[in-house]
């Protein structure tokens, strides 16, 4: 459903990913793991087009970003369409409620009316345990429960997989257990993610495992032949 | 020894009393009053029969001339300050200023040195207007142009008031280039030397005299209450003037001899100014009062303060929508937009905002002229009104696009970046999640440029826009009402101003982005 080949980023003449190929499947979780500025967060944000690259190619279902050259603004918007993001700092936005959040999506993305959008952001937020927060700002809300609402947020449009970059590294352990109760839980109903995480705990849960170390793909495999090593 | 004891004399008399002022005559007068008074000929020389005159009576009092320029309806004020004998205080003012007896009051007059009367000017192919008579009664009402706080101004303010329309403008050729381009002005009211100076085929031919002129008037010099000897030798001066036949030959040098002027050599022999009343001269009782009550002009003073509120309310959020737009071409356009719309504020803020008023309404309409096409011309000939809101649009503009520009860079990259992960397209992004945070990011700095165009629409009375601070100028040439009027002025300013900053501040309040209960 995913395909990465030998994608190739420079940041003036520091390379930062070298060739990097990777597949994800439907219903697959992908778990990218590695040391610091080995190049995870960056590959994540290639394959929705947030990062330009100057070589090698992002396929989601046919929408098509290549390196070096300038894509097709509508082509970009229909893939980060299917593909969702959820980050580490959350980038809820400010001046909106919590549901005007959840609804920000379908509204002024996918362009349904908010009587089309509510019923869905409710039922997402029910979801997430944030069913009483939807007037909240979320100015209001604890890091934990903001990330909860990124995470409805990036669900209402519906993606086909979403990508998870250190979701829960913002936050202090009981808030992480809460996001990531969640992810298991989107894991276990068959949602396809990608998941940059340095939490091994989650990682051995995932289908894949992809270690990454100065822009490559140092090692790949299931989670018991890759972390095994690893720690 | 005897050097020293001459220094020290010198010194001291500089110091002590202003030997300065004895040798000068610092006459004060406004050259933007223009020709045949004080105007600068293609040199940049001070010519005008005022000038002369000037010249002639510092002659005559063994003095040396120097004139000291400042806005004409401010000059009496310069002799209501101590003369401390610096270069910039006057002795005399000597400006077409007219007798009155509240003048008088204030600031003792000289003899007079010229009868004037008020001329009515039209334009040539312009039939509706062939009488004084006529504008009682023409429909729909004539909007006749005067020079503010002049004495032609009190005249058609008391016998026309409530049957045309005044409009008031600051120097006589802007009034006169309105008139002939029928633009706004069907006529306009000046003093016969303007008049008869300026009505001339190489000058205006467009324009021509109206009617048998009115309201014969006399021009005074204006001194200080304690220079009574100052007094005596001007009024000498003006007499041997007179006698000799100097200011005859003066006036016909510029135009403006008549048989009028020879009562000048009757009136200043007798004892001045109670002339006035022993002459029972009709004309001169029948002059229109100068002074005025209070309480009559507060109904004018809050109709031009609504004027100010419509300026500032329709031109600010032109100015908004303008800047917000320039800010995202600056921030997110490619490299051809941002230059321009670098250029666009730089030059719009880099001038100042009475220089762009006179641009738009007064040379804008001249590009027409230039292109030889007269349906351009009239295209361009704005109302002052949409000239006003136009202008200060267009300089707001500026500011509020730096404002904005300020504000959307204040908004964390990753805003944009969620917006546009979500699906939504850039402009989208743009419109919904980046602009309305920053709009809020800039609530303070953009509330205070509301506050200061409020208090610049001030401006806007030099292209005959009837608004409160012209009103001011207009009004404070009456004697006796000038404090009130400025404490009015600035309270009304204040009543106006002051709400908008709590409107302001409840704004803030109700957006905000951390509090409970505000809206999206």
């Amino acid at each position: 459903m995913i395909s990465v080949s030998k994608l190739t980023k420079f940041h003036g003449s520091h390379r930062i990913l070298n060739g990097v190929s990777l597949t994800v499947n439907k219903g697959e979780v992908t778990a990218l793991v590695g040391p610091s500025g080995g190049g995870k967060s960056t590959l994540l944000r290639c394959i929705n087009g947030l990062e330009t690259f100057q070589s090698g190619e992002v396929d989601v279902l046919g929408h098509k970003i290549t390196g070096g050259q300038p894509n097709d603004p509508q082509v970009l918007q229909k893939l980060r369409q299917s593909v969702g993001m959820v980050f580490q700092q959350f980038h809820l936005f400010p001046h909106m409620t919590v549901l005007d959040n959840v609804m920000s999506g379908p509204r002024h993305a996918l362009g349904k009316s908010r009587a089309e959008a509510e019923p869905l952001a409710r039922k997402l937020l029910e979801r997430v345990g944030l069913k009483d927060k939807a007037d909240s700002k979320p100015a209001n809300l604890s890091g934990g429960q903001q990330q909860r609402v990124a995470i409805a947020r990036t669900l209402a449009v519906q993606p086909l997989a979403i990508l998870f970059d250190e979701p829960t590294s913002a936050l202090d352990p009981a808030m992480a257990k809460e996001v990531l109760a969640v992810m298991r839980d989107l894991a276990a109903e068959g949602q396809t993610m990608i998941v940059v995480t340095h939490d091994m705990d989650f990682a051995e849960q995932a289908t894949f495992v992809h270690l990454m170390k100065a822009g490559e793909i140092a090692q790949s495999g299931t989670p018991a032949e890759v972390l095994k090593d690893h720690q | 020894m005897k050097t020293i004891f001459l220094f020290v004399l010198f010194f001291s008399t500089s110091m002590i009393s202003p030997a300065q002022d004895r040798k000068t005559l610092r006459w004060g007068g406004d050259k933007n009053g223009g020709a045949p008074f004080i105007f600068e000929d293609e040199n940049g020389k001070l010519i005008g029969f005022e000038v002369e005159f000037a010249d002639y009576l510092a002659r005559e009092l063994g003095r040396e001339p120097r004139f000291v320029q400042n806005q004409w309806d401010n000059l009496p004020e310069l002799l209501k300050r101590p003369n401390q004998g610096r270069d910039d205080d006057v002795d005399i003012v000597l400006n077409g200023y007219e007798f009155s007896k509240e003048r008088h009051e204030e600031t003792p007059t000289t003899v007079p040195y010229f009868i004037y009367t008020f001329r009515l000017i039209g334009r040539t192919d312009d039939d509706s207007i062939k009488s004084w008579a006529g504008l009682e009664t023409a429909e729909p009402r004539k909007r006749v142009g005067v020079l503010r706080g002049t004495a032609s101004e009190k005249y058609l303010e008391s016998r026309y008031g409530d049957k045309i329309e005044i409009v008031r403008s600051e120097t006589v050729t802007e009034m006169l280039g309105l008139v002939a381009e029928g633009r706004d002005v069907d006529a306009t009211v000046q003093d016969s030397p303007a008049a008869a100076y300026y009505i001339q085929p190489d000058r205006f031919p467009k324009l021509r005299i109206v009617d048998e002129p009115v309201g014969t008037g006399y021009y005074v010099i204006l001194t200080r209450p304690e220079d009574a000897e100052l007094r005596e030798q001007l009024n000498n001066a003006i007499r041997k003037a007179i006698r000799t036949g100097y200011l005859r030959d003066l006036y016909r040098k510029y135009g403006l001899w008549s048989a009028a002027q020879q009562r000048l050599a009757y009136l200043a022999e007798q004892r001045w100014p109670d002339v006035a009343d022993e002459l029972g001269d009709e004309e001169l009782k029948d002059r229109p009062q100068t002074s005025i009550r209070f309480s009559a002009i507060l109904g004018n003073l809050l109709r031009a303060a609504r004027m100010t509120i419509l300026l500032a309310v329709v031109s600010f959020p032109l100015a908004i929508l303008l800047g917000m737009l320039m800010a995202i071409g600056r921030v997110y356009g490619p490299w051809p937009i941002r230059v321009l719309t670098i250029i666009y504020v730089e030059v719009l803020r880099g001038t100042p905002l009475l220089l762009q008023l006179f641009v738009i309404f007064y040379l804008l309409p001249q590009l027409g002229t230039l292109a030889g096409s007269e349906t351009l011309t009239n295209w361009l000939s704005i109302t002052p009104f949409s000239a006003a809101v136009l202008g200060l649009a267009l300089n707001y503009s500026a500011n509020e696009a730096e404002n904005y520009r300020a504000g959307l860079q204040a908004v964390p990259r990753g805003q944009l970046e969620a917006a546009l992960a979500l699906g939504m397209s850039r402009p989208t992004a743009i419109r919904r999640i980046v602009m309305p945070q920053a709009i809020r990011i800039v609530i303070p700095p953009v509330t205070n440029d509301f506050i200061a165009l409020f208090k610049d629409t001030a401006v806007c009375s030099s292209i005959l826009v009837v608004e409160l601070t012209g009103l001011y100028y207009q009004y404070k040439t009456y004697p006796g009402i000038v404090v009130e009027l400025a404490a009015a002025v600035g309270l009304l300013y204040l009543l106006m101003s002051y709400p908008l900053s709590i409107l302001a501040a409840r704004l803030e309040r109700s957006l905000s982005m951390t509090k409970e209960g505000g809206r999206a």
